[in-house]
């Protein structure tokens, strides 16, 4: 630690100064970084310069609101389409393709527009934007990477569901039919549900069933009295014809 | 995107590949990736012994690639967290590995 004596210098002039400066201790300049001395910390901590917040003029850097890109004409054809698409469409099914080749395709084209099932592209970018805006925007998450739609206006689904399994690197993925979003499973058990005549001649049988019961139940004592009175009947005429007969003869 | 890498893909020590997966969650992006890669022509026509099978559930299940090798060993990848590049990656060494033994065994 060096010790700074002050200096005083005598007032009478060619005298030796009677205090002189000593150092001492260890050397001021130094190889490594001396440790400052806590009272000097403090004091240039409490003294450090903060400059002033330097705020941005106000032109300086562009505004970061959202830029809400405007489509160009294509996008905006491609949108009419999927409007109409959806409006036309009673079934639309989102099939994952897995770098199909042509004759595939093709094959799967053909097979399909037997049934007028046809097999739409749309950018994903395009389908997501037109999706958020309508009323279908829980289908968005299902346009990932290659995916293609096969749309028709009657919903096919076991010829569908039958053509995909012939080709199996297409992943159906979900469908909208009739405006309502199934997943695969709840489109395999809407290929399996019977038809709609089938299915409203099995509710009007339900329905029927009960008063049919009660019909059935309030008749069942009439009923059974008829029959019983039938039978009382068959039994009495062949024993009339029985009694006759013998009668006859006995008369005779 | 992976195109580069994925030039040497090939499928001669797998025996099948199930990738399971639920569209409607937000973390299947890379597992769908992994299957457009791993589905296409190119790709499958390298082996065609080799299944690649797609299950499509709705359960928020996490998404799961299940390799099955020849020689009876499994890779389980849970694509979760996973790039599709990380899983691309890991599937190749494995198959590059597996693959000169196929062969070294073949020559013998």
């Amino acid at each position: 630690m060096s010790a700074t004596l002050c200096v005083k210098l005598q007032r009478n002039q060619g005298w030796l100064p009677l205090i002189q400066s000593v150092r001492h201790g260890s050397k001021a300049v130094t190889r490594h970084k001396k440790p400052v001395h806590i009272l000097k910390q403090k004091l240039i901590a409490v003294t450090q310069y903060i400059p002033p917040a330097r705020t941005v003029p106000p032109g300086a850097y562009p505004s970061e609101e959202k830029h809400v890109q405007e489509d160009n004409e294509f996008v905006l054809l491609l949108k009419k389409n999927l409007e109409e698409v959806f409006e036309e469409c009673k079934m639309i099914a989102v099939v994952q393709t897995n770098a199909c080749s042509v004759d595939d395709m093709l094959m799967l084209r053909h097979r399909l527009c037997k049934h007028s099932i046809k097999i739409r592209f749309f950018p994903n970018q395009v389908m997501r934007s037109f999706l958020s805006n309508s009323v279908y925007s829980n289908m968005a998450p299902l346009f990932i990477g290659p995916t293609v739609l096969f749309v028709s206006k009657e919903p096919k689904v076991k010829e569908m569901m039958s053509a995909l399994r012939v080709s199996p690197q297409m992943t159906l993925l979900g469908a909208c039919i009739d405006n309502t979003l199934l997943s695969s499973q709840g489109v395999v058990s809407y290929a399996k549900l019977p038809s709609l005549t089938v299915v409203q001649g099995e509710l009007v049988s339900g329905l029927t069933m009960l008063t049919s019961r009660t019909a059935f139940m309030l008749q069942r004592h009439p009923a059974h009295l008829s029959a019983l009175l039938q039978q009382y009947i068959k039994q009495q005429s062949p024993d009339d014809g029985a009694e006759a007969t013998p009668k006859a003869e006995e008369a005779s | 995107m992976a195109a580069t890498s994925k030039s040497t893909v090939l499928l001669k020590a797998v025996k099948k590949i199930t990738i399971q997966f639920c569209p409607f969650e937000s973390n299947v992006r890379s597992t769908r990736e992994f299957l457009a890669l791993v589905g296409s022509e190119k790709v499958r026509s390298t082996n065609t012994n080799c299944e690649v099978i797609s299950v499509v559930k709705h359960d928020k299940s996490e998404p799961v690639i299940d390799v099955t090798y020849v020689d009876g060993e499994r890779l389980v990848m849970k694509g979760e967290w996973l790039t599709c590049r990380e899983m691309l990656s890991a599937f190749q060494s494995r198959c590059k590995d597996k693959d000169p033994q196929i062969k070294a065994g073949a020559k013998k």
